[in-house]
């Protein structure tokens, strides 16, 4: 911390009211692997020093790279005569007011994460594949290592430091009949690759021989993987700043039953062995468990302290300091088994995996996606066969009204589209638009 | 960081047993500011820098990336790099890489008025007038997020071949995003401008004049639109949709790194197989280009990140399937020479097959030749939702600002005519494009880690005959 209270000391001394300093260092390590060949090896190593200034409510976002003394007095002195001469903001508010104690989470950091057995890591995953019957798998394992720590004009200080691992293999029983499987953790002891692997072998024998897929409204199955990207959309249309972009679906909703009643949705950042838990956010407030969406009815908006005074409301410990957003999305797991979600089902299509999510309107939630790998067609409470080249075409508010039963099979996945983390059951939703290439 | 690190990375890599090495220096000095709703939330003025290096050891592909320039530090990460690679070599691909002619170079791009000379608020001006021409308009906007960015982009790359480029590009880019409402309906649009040049360019954009235009055609398509007529009908599209088609189902599907399997984890793969070189895949009038030499384009470069010297490539020629996107290593495996298309987003990421400026090459219709002798069609100037499935086939375009054609004649707005139509039923069924040309800026992201990189899309306007719209 010494260095960074000598660079707070010398922005104060030209004038800044609002300083905060934060130091990430990253170390990483990634293998990527395609046809059961390792493709490219990734060794990374990365410091950064970061600053969110403001002066008579004028905010400057910039950052410094050589800490010798004479460079950081000549960086005070060229910030403080560069933010004079930037526009005010009428709608900042400040920033929260330290000091604050900070709570430890618990499985949120493996120091000895980088030194374990990559190789065997990956052959472990690769053979629950192959185990299948599977003769290709594509993906990556990727490990990684963080120390961030803060310090801000108002007597936050903290430090937390954080390790994760992914893992993501996509499963090939030919070219057209694949499965894919993510699976992410904090540390090695919740790390099951074999699961991901044995998971997307399966998916990708199931989905040997596809017919098209055809239009119509059809009950859908989406598993977690494929509604970690959608689950993202949500908690990112809960920010503050999405409503008033008009980036948001959620906007004028509060207090309104905007999703079905098996729905709850909750942002928490301390989650046991949450990808994206965090001590604290970026102004440094100890970060607390945020209920977003309550059987079916929004209950707030995500803030930062600036935002929050501005609606008169408290901060809800989701700095970004422009942006508020969500840190790891937890959606509450229901009491039915994964495989009873069938029961009942006339017509129906079961969702492994989804790609190219798009927005006509984010504001009213039209959007579309296209489910990819394992896509099956369902009749009478039974998968009948795999099927192809259809696309989701619906409205987000649609998809959480029709929210019809939500399992028990929680699991924590990321999409590589939408890289918000989320903790996710399986979800049957009735009437969902499905539409296909007319030519 | 000075250039004598980079030779030490590249020396040091080598005399551990390394086949080939191939070691960047590249800086990126960010200026970005945004108004959301007539305010400025922040300015950020950012500088990253650092080192990346790709090299071959025991047949397996290595990579690192460090901005921490300390000399004992860079070796402790070669290090444990040299050290995973080694024990990945179990599982070695046997990478090789095609041989190619050695270039040392220096290039920039001059820019007519200096990005450094302008101050923030005169960059900001821009913006505030942009957003005031919006409220001129009267159209309820609630939603008016408008930004612009500049960055100064300086590489040195070497290669244990003895190839050294250096060079230094400038970038403008201007993103918005609006929200329209009237009475219960909204209608949104986010759309991009972006060129390798000095602060000439965004002058020459006038963008108080782009939000202004497209929120009047925003309103007047909420306000007057109509629901597209049912049945086959014959679409025009302008070069906004033809470039991102071409985009899309095009330029993805032609990288050949897709094509031989190896983003098939989340990029995707291909339709396309590498013995379709010869084939037909559009009418005889199509001809596509991926052109990363044209001058102040978003996606211009003279040497790709792996150092060869860039140049034009037809991917579709006369509707015959032409050529693929390479890098080394794809051109190895068709024996044949790269043509220049490994780019990375920046220091820390590796270099992969992308798209520069793809295009779709201009004809010889004026815009009222298109129309003339459609009886019932769609003029679809722009879109708002897109997608196209992993292997490039079936893709879905949302038009915006669109139009029913009659008997010749364009008629009045029509909401959201929805394209969802095969790749190869797609070009097969163009029948005329136009001597127009336009060039859109985007970000075309692609691997994992994902990464983005600049492109243009665009090229002329085209005439599709009996589609049925969904």
């Amino acid at each position: 911390m010494e260095i960074k209270k000598y660079i707070k000391t010398r922005l104060e001394k030209q004038g800044f009211e609002d300083i905060i300093i934060t130091k990430n260092i990253l170390e990483a390590k990634q293998i990527k692997f395609s046809k059961n060949k390792i493709v490219k090896t990734g060794t990374e190593l990365a410091e950064d020093l970061s600053f969110f200034l403001t002066k008579n409510k004028r905010i400057l976002v910039t950052d410094l790279k050589e800490l010798s003394k004479q460079n950081i007095d000549k960086f005070a002195k060229k910030s403080a005569k560069f933010i004079k001469n930037l526009p005010k903001n009428e709608n900042y508010y400040g920033i929260a007011k330290g000091p604050f104690k900070y709570k430890n989470i618990k499985e949120f950091y493996d120091k000895k994460v980088l030194d374990i057995n990559d190789i065997d890591l990956l052959e472990k995953g690769l053979n629950a594949s192959f185990n299948q019957g599977i003769k290709r798998a594509d993906g990556i394992l990727e490990i990684t290592k963080t120390k961030t720590e803060l310090l801000t004009s108002n007597n936050a200080e903290a430090e937390q430091q954080s390790s994760s691992l992914y893992f993501s293999i996509r499963s090939f029983a030919n070219k057209e009949a694949s499965g894919h499987s993510n699976i992410v953790s904090r540390t090695l002891k919740k790390f099951d690759v074999e699961y991901a692997g044995k998971h997307s072998g399966e998916i990708a024998k199931k989905a040997l021989n596809p017919q098209e897929g055809k239009e119509g409204k059809y009950d859908v199955i989406f598993d977690p993987l494929p509604l970690s990207g959608l689950i993202g959309d949500i908690g990112n249309a809960c920010s503050i700043f999405s409503v008033e972009a008009g980036l948001s679906f959620l906007a004028n909703k509060l207090k309104k039953q905007i999703a079905s009643k098996a729905f709850t949705l909750i942002d928490d950042p301390l989650y046991l062995n949450g990808i994206g838990a965090t001590k604290f956010d970026l102004e440094g407030i100890p970060t607390q468990k945020n209920i977003l969406i309550k059987n079916g009815i929004l209950q707030k908006y995500l803030h930062n302290t600036s935002t929050a005074k501005r609606y008169n409301t408290k901060t809800t410990a989701n700095a970004g300091l422009i942006a508020p957003q969500p840190w790891n999305l937890v959606v509450k797991p229901g009491k039915t088994k994964q495989e009873s979600l069938f029961k009942g089902i006339k017509k129906g299509i079961y969702i492994t995996n989804l790609w190219y999510t798009r927005f006509t309107n984010y504001f009213t939630g039209d959007f579309s996606t296209i489910p990819r790998d394992g896509t099956f067609y369902i009749e009478n409470g039974e998968i009948k066969y795999p099927i192809k080249n259809i696309r989701v075409s619906d409205n987000m508010l649609n998809l959480m009204k029709n929210i019809k039963e939500v399992a028990n099979n929680v699991i924590q996945t990321k999409s590589w589209e939408a890289q918000e983390p989320a903790i996710i059951p399986s979800i049957l939703v009735t009437n969902i638009n499905i539409t296909k290439p007319t030519q | 960081m000075d250039k004598s690190l980079i030779d030490f990375a590249l020396r040091y890599i080598e005399k551990r047993g390394a086949s080939y090495v191939e070691a960047k220096l590249e800086s990126h000095e960010t200026n970005e500011l945004f108004l959301k709703n007539s305010i400025p939330e922040a300015i950020s003025f950012l500088t990253t820098q650092g080192l990346g290096i790709r090299y071959i050891a025991d047949g397996t592909l290595g990579f690192i990336s460090t901005n921490c320039p300390e000399k004992n530090r860079l070796k402790t990460i070669i290090d444990k790099s040299l050290n995973l690679t080694k024990r990945s070599s179990k599982y070695r691909e046997g990478i090789k890489l095609s041989e190619e002619k050695i270039h040392k170079k220096s290039y920039k791009i001059k820019q007519k008025i200096n990005l450094r000379d302008i101050s923030p608020e005169e960059k900001l001006k821009e913006l505030v007038e942009a957003d005031k021409a919006i409220l001129s308009t009267k159209v309820k906007t609630p939603g008016r997020y408008i930004s612009l960015t500049d960055k100064l982009v300086k590489k040195y790359l070497i290669t244990s071949d003895g190839t050294e480029i250096q060079s230094e590009i400038p970038y403008v880019n201007l993103h918005y995003f609006l929200t329209i409402t009237e009475k219960n309906k909204s209608s949104q649009r986010q759309w991009q401008y972006g060129n390798t040049a000095g602060w000439e360019a965004v002058k020459k954009w006038n963008i108080p004049k782009i939000l202004k235009d497209e929120a009047l055609v925003m309103k007047n398509n909420l306000t007057k639109g109509k629901v597209p007529p049912k049945g086959v009908l014959d679409v025009i599209v302008g070069p906004q949709i033809s470039g991102i088609m071409v985009h899309e189902s095009v330029g993805h599907p032609y990288e050949a790194d897709r094509i031989f399997g190896r983003e098939a984890a989340q990029a995707g793969e291909s339709f396309i197989t590498e013995d379709m070189i010869g084939k037909r895949i559009g009418s005889e009038i199509i001809t596509v280009i991926d052109d990363p030499t044209v001058e102040s384009s978003f996606g211009f470069y003279l040497y790709d990140d792996e150092g060869i010297g860039a140049r034009k490539k037809i991917l579709i020629k006369k509707g015959i399937i032409n050529e693929f996107l390479h890098n080394r290593e794809t051109a190895y495996k068709m024996g044949i020479k790269s043509n220049a298309s490994a780019r990375a987003e920046n220091y820390s990421k590796e270099a992969i097959v992308r798209m520069s400026n793809s295009l779709l090459a201009p004809g010889d219709y004026t815009e009222e030749e298109l129309i003339e002798d459609i009886k019932l069609g769609i003029f679809m100037k722009n879109f708002t939702e897109w997608n196209i499935d992993d292997k490039r086939f079936q893709q879905k375009y949302v038009g915006l600002d669109a139009y029913l054609i009659k008997n010749g004649k364009i008629m009045y707005p029509i909401i959201k005519p929805t394209l969802e139509i095969t790749t190869p039923y797609l070009w097969n069924s163009i029948d005329a494009i136009g001597k127009n040309f336009e060039g859109h800026a985007a970000f075309c992201g692609k691997g994992e880690p994902m990464q983005a990189v600049p492109v243009w899309c665009g090229g002329a306007s085209a005439r599709l005959r009996n589609i049925r719209l969904n």
